[in-house]
């Protein structure tokens, strides 16, 4: 937990004092993100325990990720890096940009847990949307997205990070493997979907 | 098990390749592609450095192979004859060992670099750096072996021939590492968890070590190479085989403890002290970093240079690999 937490420390402070970087001015010109499958649906239930679906945020480029809130490894990495992203994102963030982030330990991810989650990481909750549900449905989904979560014997989750950027269309247009990812390039992804008609 | 080729299937087949877009087409093998084949089958041995391939049976499952099989067989050449020879479909090897039957004209085709810095050379007290191994007794299992083959790369790199200059120690009663650690010879060449043993045991010093010397450190050590037919009757399979191992090995950058676990819980390794240590040695994390025909060219030249191998090293590659399935991956996963 001591490790987490100082890891947690160090890359979110490095990622601050790195401020933000101008996108390249080639970057309009990049090759296009791959189309790799539609999204798989959903429909579960927000932090403030109301229904989401996946077809409510068509138009808006939405990041899925999948998280857990007793994650101590590398859990509270990966949502203070999205909260950066959040911050640079600016005024995209929540009109035009959605993250999602569903629980793989929905039996003990309440909505109200969730909630207490989402203040603790400063989300912006109008555009970032903590989600549980009934437990086959969140596995059978994480698997569809290519995540692998398993219960342990002591009751831990095992699994993998995977965050997937879903365009306007629905359509997966890149994965995020970890949580060791450059948050600038994936800012740059996003908003070079946005850019896509 | 033999797959039989209907009509259906050999359809099913054309048009899941379609759409896979592997033949020059602008879309992508996706989730929404299902692999042609149910079954896939890959190698299981003793080394603790290609830990993603036993990781990666969960993400098999998640791509759609229904029966991942572990076959045990052993490192280095003997793996490469067996993916040659259609015992198994997938495994990662050594770079060096899968260059030998490529040029032999073996139907093996290589897919992607997964990590660098398995080895480790160990030296006694005459033994300071590579071309120290002049004249010096240097253990390995067999002649054509993956220690062999590395260590004969690498004494070429310092200018040594090693078929005049070096004292090869064969014995198949005990390993070169028993060997060396009795003081019969002088060097030998570690793969995890050798080399982690060693250091607990305080034996010799480590020459090389290639997760952080350079050149070796430069260039993958373990590289994904499947069956040149399952490859090609089978694009969207192999797609989804390098993705779980990919997918599996950025788990061992990000969670080695995790991982250490798993192999001891599923009978890949005994020592739980030892594959965490290896874990967080390797360098998991170069998959996207490292050009994986750097090392192909690289491992030919030496081993051209040497005699071991005849063909040059675009030969090689043009024969031996294929990096289309990586290249797709590479924009499609990023981290």
């Amino acid at each position: 937990m001591r490790t987490a937490l100082a890891l947690v420390v160090v890359v979110v402070t490095a990622l601050m004092l790195s401020g933000p970087r101008e996108i390249p001015s080639d970057a309009s010109q990049q090759e296009p993100l791959p189309k790799i499958a539609p999204a798989p649906q959903f429909t579960l239930t927000s932090q403030d325990g109301k229904p989401i679906a996946l077809a409510d945020l068509r138009g808006k480029v939405v990041a899925v990720t999948f998280i857990f809130t007793l994650c101590n490894a590398t859990c509270p990495v990966l949502t203070p890096m999205m909260s950066l992203v959040q911050d640079r994102l600016g005024r995209d963030f929540g009109t035009n940009v959605a993250f999602v982030s569903i629980t793989i330990d929905p039996e003990r991810d309440t909505p109200e847990t969730l909630k207490l989650y989402a203040q603790m990481y400063g989300a912006d909750v109008p555009g970032w949307h903590f989600l549980t549900g009934e437990v086959p449905i969140i596995h059978d989904l994480a698997r569809r997205y290519g995540v692998f979560a398993a219960k342990t014997a002591d009751g831990d989750i095992d699994h993998s990070f995977l965050t997937s950027i879903v365009d306007r269309h629905g359509i997966i247009r890149v994965q995020y493997l970890g949580v060791r990812f450059d948050p600038e390039e994936f800012r740059r992804d996003i908003l070079s979907l946005l850019r896509e008609r | 098990m033999r797959m039989v080729q209907n009509r259906r299937r050999f359809l099913t087949t054309l048009s899941a390749a379609g759409a896979a877009g592997l033949m020059g087409g602008s879309r992508s093998p996706g989730q929404d592609a299902p692999p042609e084949i149910a079954t896939v089958r890959l190698a299981k041995n003793i080394g603790t450095c290609i830990a993603p391939q036993y990781l990666a049976e969960e993400f098999l499952h998640l791509e759609g192979f229904v029966d991942v099989k572990y076959l045990s067989e052993d490192a280095g050449i003997g793996q490469s004859r067996a993916i040659a020879q259609n015992e198994i479909d997938f495994s990662l090897n050594f770079a060096a060992p899968l260059v030998i039957p490529i040029d032999a004209g073996e139907p093996i085709t290589i897919l992607a670099g997964v990590h660098s810095g398995c080895f480790e050379l160990f030296g006694n007290q005459r033994v300071r750096g590579i071309a120290d191994l002049k004249g010096k007794s240097v253990g390995v299992q067999g002649l054509g072996g993956s220690p062999h083959v590395f260590l004969a790369a690498m004494a070429a790199h310092v200018g040594l021939d090693p078929r005049k200059d070096i004292n090869w120690v064969t014995d198949q009663a005990i390993t070169p590492k028993e060997l060396f650690a009795q003081g019969k010879i002088d060097a030998f060449l570690g793969f995890p968890p050798e080399p982690q043993e060693m250091r607990a045991r305080n034996i010799g010093r480590v020459i090389v070590n290639s997760a952080i010397d350079r050149p070796w450190s430069q260039y993958f050590c373990c590289m994904l190479a499947g069956n040149k037919e399952f490859v090609r009757k089978h694009p969207v399979a192999t797609k989804r085989v390098l993705r779980a191992i990919l997918k599996a090995a950025e788990l061992c950058a990000s969670e080695p403890a995790r991982v250490a676990q798993r192999m001891v819980d599923g009978g890949f390794t005994p020592r739980y002290d030892y594959a965490l240590q290896a874990l967080k040695e390797i360098p998991y994390a170069r998959w996207r970093e490292y050009d994986p025909e750097d090392t192909i060219r690289y491992y030919a030249l030496r081993l051209r240079e040497i005699g071991m191998i005849k063909a040059s090293p675009n030969k090689i590659i043009a024969d031996g690999a294929d990096w289309r399935f990586l290249n797709e991956l590479r924009r499609e996963m990023k981290g």
